[in-house]
């Protein structure tokens, strides 16, 4: 295990104006087990203590209870260790925008124990592993989204951490860039780095991680490999239209149907939950056909981690921002 | 501890060199000063010549250099949280304090440069100071401004809001500023003023350079300068490393 969290609760003293305070739950016992080699994601909406968590087992700030171990060491007792173990980035980057890049690597490496010569090789390594030698001796500001988040990633990586922390990666990227970022992350789990993620995009986390949290309101409400999690749910969601009036009797005609796992209204819509769609849409059309009603649209497709996390809290991933 | 100390130095002057310019530019308004109001001041008094108004009003010069240099250097630092900079210092191996620390070095680097070019500039018009007393003196400027530069650092981490912070600025420096005498003698000011300046820590550094200059190191403003303005320092810049300890609490 490179990461072993548990009962972590962080609270905040918000002010509130005229001298009043607030007590904030930002975390709320949140548990997590992280193995060496994953690729572990933290899934949830904007607010839902995604960012605590990830500070709190950075060392950035300690947790008000709970304790949690990462790459073998106490976060409260023993930071020193856990950040000499650890790489991270930031939502915002955390580059100095006013120097060129290769001066900031060379820096974080000889802060983390090397000799000059040593973080000048390391430098040029990673420069040509994430193709930014050119951009090399241009102040970082000078450059593009894209260069930059290749660069706090190069920068967190000069001392070859055994775990990588990424605080959401890929917000404010555009489609080619983030799966750029996807390919890197990958890359580092074939080097044998662990990288904990945190992201509000269920693609994201779908097609990166190895198992995964999802959390709201600062708990953990699912844990899980993405496969896992969304079976549990079922295989496939029929969303079927059946015209305004119809909609409620329509729900309680197929929840009476043997095939049905559950079915749930959304917007004019009903999602149908099934396993093994192809097999059974047939049964549920003629179910809607005996049943005297007409079908204004309907279609098949996989379960996403957007129906575990309706499952779980009542509301969709992309409501709840 | 001391090594990362001397690689954020490091790092700083490097990033200073690359737009020398800017502290140029701070050069600028002393160098004003000592060319287009030292000679003003100068024939004003009876008998003045422009050498011994010097010797008076460079010592002026420098605490205002110490001041105004150091005072705005944590604007930058503001920055530096927002994008997540010292953050991810913060969670790197460093050694948290050193990341004021070669800050302030580089801060009182520059400002010891800044100081012998003027000082340099006041021998070519005409200045004869004693040379301890220089040496000294800029010992001196180099505290007053680990005091102005542990005050920006403290304040910066504890407001992070530049328009905060400029407004809390002009507050601190027009006042400190006009009750040290470095345009005029304070001697010439009222007496309730005067008693006031005795409070100001820089109204005595400027005393203090003045003998320095002159040659007269009995005098009692010097001890009373250095014990006031290291402590002082001591004092802000503890706050800003201890403000950098727990950057994100």
């Amino acid at each position: 295990m490179i990461i072993e969290a548990h009962g972590l609760r962080k609270t905040f003293t918000a002010k509130r104006g005229r001298g009043k305070t607030e007590q904030v739950e930002a975390v709320r016992g949140v548990d997590l087990e992280v193995e060496t080699g994953q690729i572990f994601a933290v899934l949830g909406p904007n607010g839902a203590g995604k960012t605590t968590t990830i500070r709190m087992l950075a060392t950035l700030i300690p947790p008000t209870s709970g304790t949690a171990k990462v790459a073998g060491h106490d976060i409260t007792t023993n930071p020193d260790k856990v950040r000499e173990n650890i790489g991270y980035v930031g939502q915002a980057g955390g580059v100095d925008e006013n120097s060129p890049g290769r001066d900031g690597m060379i820096l974080a490496a000889r802060l983390g124990g090397m000799s000059r010569k040593q973080a000048e090789t390391r430098t040029e390594e990673l420069l040509t592993a994430f193709a930014l030698t050119e951009f090399a001796d241009r102040p970082i500001r000078t450059l593009s989204g894209g260069q930059k988040r290749r660069f706090s990633l190069a920068i967190g990586l000069v001392n070859r951490p055994p775990l990588f922390f990424l605080d959401e990666p890929t917000t404010g990227l555009d489609p080619q860039n983030r799966a750029n970022l996807w390919d890197e992350v990958r890359a580092l789990r074939k080097q044998g780095t662990s990288v904990l993620l945190t992201t509000h995009y269920l693609e994201e986390a779908d097609a990166l991680c190895d198992r995964l949290v999802i959390i709201d309101h600062g708990q953990v409400v699912a844990e899980g490999r993405p496969d896992d999690l969304k079976k549990e749910v079922a295989g496939d969601v029929i969303t079927v239209r059946v015209g305004d009036d119809a909609t409620g009797e329509a729900r309680t005609l197929l929840s009476a149907e043997p095939y049905v796992k559950e079915v749930r209204p959304e917007d004019e819509k009903l999602r149908v939950y099934v396993d093994d769609g192809e097999h059974n849409l047939p049964h549920l059309l003629r179910a809607i056909e005996a049943g005297g009603l007409a079908i204004q649209s309907i279609a098949l497709e996989r379960a996403t981690l957007d129906d575990v996390f309706l499952r779980h809290t009542g509301r969709s991933l992309r409501d709840a921002d | 501890m001391l090594r990362h100390t001397l690689l954020f130095l490091g790092y700083e002057l490097k990033n200073t060199l690359r737009n020398p310019i800017w502290p140029f530019f701070g050069l600028l308004q002393p160098v004003l000063y000592l060319l287009l109001f030292a000679p003003l001041v100068a024939n004003t008094t009876v008998g003045g010549n422009l050498g011994d108004t010097l010797e008076m009003f460079t010592p002026g010069v420098m605490i205002m250099i110490a001041l105004f240099g150091s005072l705005f250097v944590g604007f930058g630092m503001i920055n530096e949280i927002r994008n997540g900079y010292l953050e991810r210092l913060a969670v790197s191996p460093a050694w948290r304090p050193a990341i004021v620390l070669g800050r302030t070095m580089r801060d009182m680097i520059v400002l010891v440069v800044q100081a012998v070019l003027i000082v340099g500039l006041a021998a070519l018009m005409g200045m004869r100071a004693s040379v301890g007393g220089v040496a000294l003196m800029l010992v001196l400027m180099a505290a007053t401004g680990l005091l102005a530069s542990g005050l920006s650092y403290g304040l910066a981490l504890a407001l992070r809001d530049e328009n905060g912070m400029s407004q809390i600025m002009q507050f601190f420096a027009l006042p400190l500023i006009l009750l040290t005498g470095i345009m005029l003698p304070m001697s010439l000011a009222p007496q309730w003023m005067q008693t006031v300046a005795h409070f100001n820590p820089l109204y005595h550094a400027v005393e203090a350079g003045r003998s320095l200059f002159n040659g007269d190191f009995s005098n009692i403003s010097i001890p009373l300068a250095f014990g006031l303005t290291l402590a002082l320092g001591a004092l802000t810049l503890t706050w800003s490393v201890n403000s950098m300890k727990k950057l994100a609490n």
